[in-house]
C-alpha cells in the first residue's frame, strides 16, 4: 500500500504517532491521528483531530478539542492525562486512584484543574476518598506518567512519505486472496480503481498526515491529492476466473418449440443440475422466479417463470415429469431448499440426489459450505455476486423478479453450472476420503427426511408463549432493578464493558480480574458464574 | 441445519431448539408451546440416554463401564462408588453428582480447573478425582492417548461411520490451540458417532411411517432427542418401533437405551 512504518528501537508506537503529529502540525499541517484509543484526546489540538475508525456499526468519528473537552469532561485536551492518572486505564494496565471511577475523575478536574492540584487540595476531600487518594498519593503520581504519551522521541516528519501514492495493486491483492480477505480486497479495488464515489473510504494506516487543500471546506479530502491528478486506474488482478473470462453458453428458454425441444432433450439426461431461483430465502413463501438447468460444464438453461401463479403452476407441470423422474439424478446446492419450494407447487422431486453442500460438509466440515466459496476453491472461478445482481440487504434490495430477464439467465445458469461441475469435483474426493457410503446412505437420505419434519413444523401455542412473554418481561424488569440497587447506579447491563466496570471497577468483587483480549474485563459466562459461586 | 455443526450433529435455527433452556424451570417452561395437532394427537419424546458415555465405553472397550451398562446399573452411582471406593448402595448424592460431573467432563477433556468450577472440589481433589477416575478407567484413558495419536499421524479422526473431523492444529506449536484440537479429538468421533446414530435412527424411522402409511409425524430432532406427533390410536405400535428403531440404529458393545415420554405438550412429553 506504500503506507510508511516508522520503527525506531525503544519506544511505543503511541509515543511515535505523538511525536509526528506534533513536528506534522508544526509544519503547518492538518493531522489526523487514525485510532480508536481514547489516550489520544490529550493530544488533540487545532490542528490535531482524533480519525475513529467504524466500529461494530458505528460509523467514523473525527474527535477535536470541543469533542475532547465534552468526552472528557476538561478544559485543555491535555488535561485527559490527568484523567486517566485518575481513573486509571485497565486496558493499558495504567492503576489510577482505587475508586475513583469516570465521574468522580471528571469532578476533580473541574474542582483542581490536574492531578497535582488534586494532591495539593486533599484537605478538601472527605472521609474514605481522602484516605484513598492521600495513600494513594504515589501511584496517581506513577499512573499519570504512565498516562503520558511522550512527545520527543527520536523519529522526524518527513512529509513527503505521508503522500499518498498508488498503491502496488498486484503486490495487494495477491496479499489479500492469500489471507483470504475478501471483502477488504473488493473495498480495495473500489476504492482505488476511481470508478466508484470514494465518499466513505477508509484508509487503514496509523497515520494519515494531509495537507488540506484551500478550497476543500467541505472536510472531504481527495485521497490523491487535490491537484486534479487523474487517479491511475486500478484493474482486479485475480487470478479467478468470472463469467468474463469463460466461454459460455447460457440460453433463456422461450416458450413454445424452444421449450418442447429443451424438454426432450432433458429428459434424456441421466444427471442434472437444478437451481430455482425464487423471491424469498424462506421457502415457505418463495414464489418461483425461474429454474436453471445445466448437464455440461459452461452450459445451461433457464426457464423464466411468470409471475401470476396459475400460470407458473401450468409451467411447472410441463417439468413435473422431469422432477418426480426416478431415473434422472438431481444435483444442487442445498437441495433441501429447491425440495421445499417445490413442495408449494405440489411438485415431489425424486430420484438420486447429489447436494454439493452436503457433499462438502463431508470433505471438509469445518470450513464454509457456500457456492461462491466453493467455487473460489475449487473451480478458481468467481461467480457472479447477489449483491451486484439484487443490491445490499435492505429495503432498496430488489427481488430477483425485478432483476432484467438476460441477467437472470446469466445468474442462475451460471449457478447451476458451477453447481455441476463442483458435483464432478467433489464426486472422486468423497470416494477418497471413504465417506461416499456416509453421503448416500446417511446424509442424502436425511436430506429428504429432513424437508418433510420441516414442511410438516410444529403446532405452537400462541396464547402461552405471550403470557410467557409477559411474566419474563416482568421477571427482567425486577431483576434490572435488583441489580441497579446493588450497582447503586443505573447502566447498561446488556454492555459488557459496562458490566464489567461496575463489577470491577465500582464493586471491586476480585482483586485481579481476568481481562478479554482487548483489555476490557471478561465477563464470560464461567467468570461470572464463578463469581455467583464465590460471592453466595 | 444439516451442516453447520462440524461434528456431524444437527443444528437448527429460525428458532434455535438447540437454545431452548432447560437448566431453570422457567426456561424449560418453553417447551410447553410445543403441542400436538389437535386433541386426537398427542406428543412423543423419544431420548436417548446418555447415548455419549455409552460410545466412548464401547469404543474405548473399557470392560467395567461396559459390564455396568449391561447391567443396567445407574452409570453415575457406579462410578461414584468405583473412585470413591464405597458400595454402590452408600454413594451419596454429592459423591453421585461429582462422578457424573467427571463423567461427562471426560467427553470433553476437562481439566482439573474446570471440574472445580462447576462442582464443590477444590483444584487439588478434582485433580485426585481425575486421576483415580482414570486408574479406575484405565482403557478409557488409553483410548483418549490413541485418538490424540491417531489424529497427529493422520491429521483427522472419525466417526463409527467414517465420518471425519479434520484437526490441522493437532501438531501446531502453540500450546492453548493444540490443546483444542486435542480435546476435539476425543470429543469429536463421540459427539459425530452420536450424530450419525441419531441419523440413522430418523432415516428408519421416517421410512416405516411412511410405508406404514402412519398418518403420525416425526416433527423435531433436538440434542439426543426425537419428537413425534403421534395419532392415538397408533400410539402403542408406534412407541414399539420407535424405540426398537433407536435402539438398533448401530450395534455397539453396549446397548443403547431409549426412554420414551408422552404428553399434551413437549415439557410433559420430556
Amino acid at each position: 500500500m506504500h503506507i510508511p512504518s516508522v520503527i525506531p528501537e525503544g519506544w511505543e508506537a503511541d509515543d511515535i504517532i505523538g511525536t509526528l503529529s506534533k513536528q506534522a502540525e508544526k509544519e503547518g499541517y492538518k493531522v489526523f491521528m487514525v485510532t480508536p484509543d481514547k489516550d489520544f484526546g490529550q493530544l488533540v489540538s487545532e490542528n490535531i483531530f482524533m480519525y475513529r475508525p467504524a466500529r461494530m456499526g458505528n460509523g467514523i468519528e473525527i474527535r477535536g478539542i470541543p469533542e475532547v473537552q465534552k468526552r472528557f469532561g476538561v478544559e485543555r485536551p491535555d488535561q485527559v492525562i490527568d484523567y486517566l492518572g485518575m481513573m486509571g486505564d485497565a486496558s493499558d494496565n495504567i492503576p489510577g486512584f482505587p475508586g475513583v471511577g469516570d465521574k468522580t475523575a471528571k469532578k476533580f478536574i473541574e474542582q483542581f484543574g490536574s492531578l497535582e492540584g488534586l494532591l495539593e487540595n486533599t484537605d478538601q476531600l472527605k472521609g474514605k476518598m481522602k484516605e484513598k487518594i492521600i495513600e494513594n498519593a504515589e501511584l496517581g503520581r506513577l499512573s499519570k506518567k504512565l498516562a503520558t504519551i511522550c512527545t520527543d522521541c527520536d523519529v522526524t516528519f518527513n512529509a513527503e512519505d505521508y503522500e499518498l501514492s498508488v498503491p502496488d495493486s498486484e503486490a495487494v491483492q495477491k496479499i489479500f486472496e492469500e489471507l483470504e480477505f475478501r471483502r477488504l480486497k473488493e473495498q480495495f479495488i473500489k476504492i482505488f480503481s476511481g470508478e466508484e464515489e470514494t465518499t466513505e473510504t477508509q484508509v487503514t494506516s496509523t497515520e494519515t498526515a494531509q495537507k488540506i487543500a484551500a478550497s476543500a471546506g467541505s472536510g472531504q479530502f481527495s485521497l490523491f491529492g487535490g491537484d486534479g491528478a487523474s487517479p491511475a486506474t486500478i484493474k482486479n488482478t485475480s487470478s479467478r476466473n468470472t463469467i468474463a473470462d469463460v466461454p459460455h453458453a447460457y440460453q433463456s428458454v422461450a416458450p413454445g418449440m424452444a421449450m418442447k425441444l429443451f424438454l426432450q432433450n432433458l429428459m434424456k439426461q441421466s444427471s442434472v443440475c437444478f437451481d430455482t431461483e425464487t423471491t424469498s430465502i424462506n421457502p415457505l413463501e418463495a414464489e418461483l422466479v425461474g429454474i436453471a438447468f445445466s448437464w455440461e460444464s459452461t452450459k445451461g438453461f433457464y426457464i423464466p417463470f411468470p409471475e401470476e401463479r396459475e400460470k407458473a403452476k401450468e409451467l411447472i407441470e410441463e417439468l413435473r415429469p422431469f422432477f418426480e423422474s426416478k431415473d434422472i439424478e438431481k444435483i444442487g446446492q442445498n437441495l433441501k431448499y429447491d425440495i421445499k419450494v417445490l413442495d408449494k407447487y405440489n411438485i415431489k422431486v425424486q430420484g438420486k440426489f447429489f447436494d454439493t453442500m452436503l457433499a462438502h460438509y463431508l470433505i471438509n466440515p469445518d470450513m464454509r459450505h457456500n457456492m461462491d466459496v466453493l467455487s473460489e476453491t475449487y473451480l478458481n472461478y468467481t461467480p457472479i455476486s447477489i449483491t451486484e445482481l439484487i443490491g445490499k440487504k435492505g429495503k432498496n434490495q430488489l427481488s430477483m423478479r425485478e432483476v432484467p430477464p438476460d441477467k437472470q439467465t446469466e445468474y442462475a445458469v451460471e449457478d447451476a453450472d458451477i453447481t455441476f461441475q463442483l458435483a464432478q469435483h467433489f464426486r472422486p474426493e468423497l470416494a477418497e476420503a471413504k465417506t461416499d457410503d456416509l453421503f448416500a446412505d446417511i446424509e442424502i437420505p436425511l436430506l429428504k427426511v429432513l424437508a418433510d419434519m420441516e414442511l410438516e413444523g410444529i403446532n405452537l401455542d400462541i396464547e402461552f408463549l405471550k403470557s410467557l412473554s409477559k411474566d419474563l418481561e416482568n421477571d427482567i424488569a425486577n431483576l434490572e432493578q435488583k441489580i441497579y440497587q446493588a450497582a447503586g447506579e443505573e447502566f447498561n447491563i446488556g454492555s459488557p464493558k459496562q458490566l464489567g466496570e461496575i463489577l470491577f471497577d465500582k464493586m471491586k468483587l476480585v482483586d485481579k480480574p481476568k481481562k478479554t483480549k482487548t483489555g476490557q474485563y471478561s465477563t464470560a459466562e464461567d467468570v461470572l458464574s464463578y463469581l455467583a459461586k464465590t460471592m453466595k | 441445519m444439516q451442516t453447520v455443526a462440524a461434528t456431524g450433529r444437527l443444528s437448527s435455527n429460525n428458532p434455535n431448539l438447540q437454545n431452548i433452556p432447560i437448566r431453570t424451570e422457567r426456561g424449560r417452561q418453553v417447551r410447553k408451546a410445543f403441542v400436538p395437532r389437535n386433541d386426537d394427537y398427542t406428543l412423543l419424546a423419544a431420548d436417548y440416554s446418555q447415548i455419549e458415555l455409552r460410545i466412548i465405553a464401547a469404543l474405548s472397550e473399557e470392560n467395567t463401564m461396559i459390564e455396568a451398562f449391561k447391567n443396567g446399573e445407574d452409570i453415575h452411582a457406579s462410578t461414584a462408588s468405583k473412585v470413591f471406593n464405597v458400595p454402590i448402595e452408600e454413594v451419596t448424592r454429592e459423591q453421585r453428582s461429582n462422578a457424573k460431573t467427571v463423567n461427562f467432563g471426560i467427553i470433553y477433556g476437562v481439566s482439573a480447573f474446570g471440574l472445580s468450577n462447576q462442582t464443590d472440589l477444590s483444584r487439588s481433589e478434582a485433580k485426585e478425582l481425575i486421576d483415580t477416575y482414570y486408574k479406575t478407567y484405565p482403557k478409557l484413558r488409553n483410548y483418549i492417548s490413541e485418538q490424540v495419536d491417531f489424529a497427529r499421524e493422520n491429521g483427522y479422526v472419525q466417526t463409527v461411520l467414517g465420518r471425519r473431523r479434520y484437526l490441522k492444529d493437532i501438531n501446531g506449536s502453540n500450546a492453548v490451540v493444540r490443546g483444542a484440537a486435542e480435546r476435539n479429538a476425543v470429543n469429536a468421533p463421540i459427539q459425530g458417532s452420536a450424530a450419525d446414530i441419531i441419523k440413522i435412527a430418523m432415516i428408519n424411522i421416517h421410512k416405516k411411517l411412511t410405508e406404514g402409511g402412519y398418518t403420525s409425524k416425526m416433527l423435531l430432532q433436538v440434542h439426543d432427542e426425537l419428537v413425534f406427533d403421534i395419532y392415538k390410536p397408533e400410539l402403542e405400535e408406534l412407541k414399539g418401533i420407535i424405540k426398537s428403531e433407536m435402539e438398533n440404529a448401530y450395534k455397539l458393545a453396549v446397548p443403547l437405551d431409549v426412554e420414551l415420554g408422552m404428553g399434551e405438550n413437549w415439557l410433559v412429553a420430556h
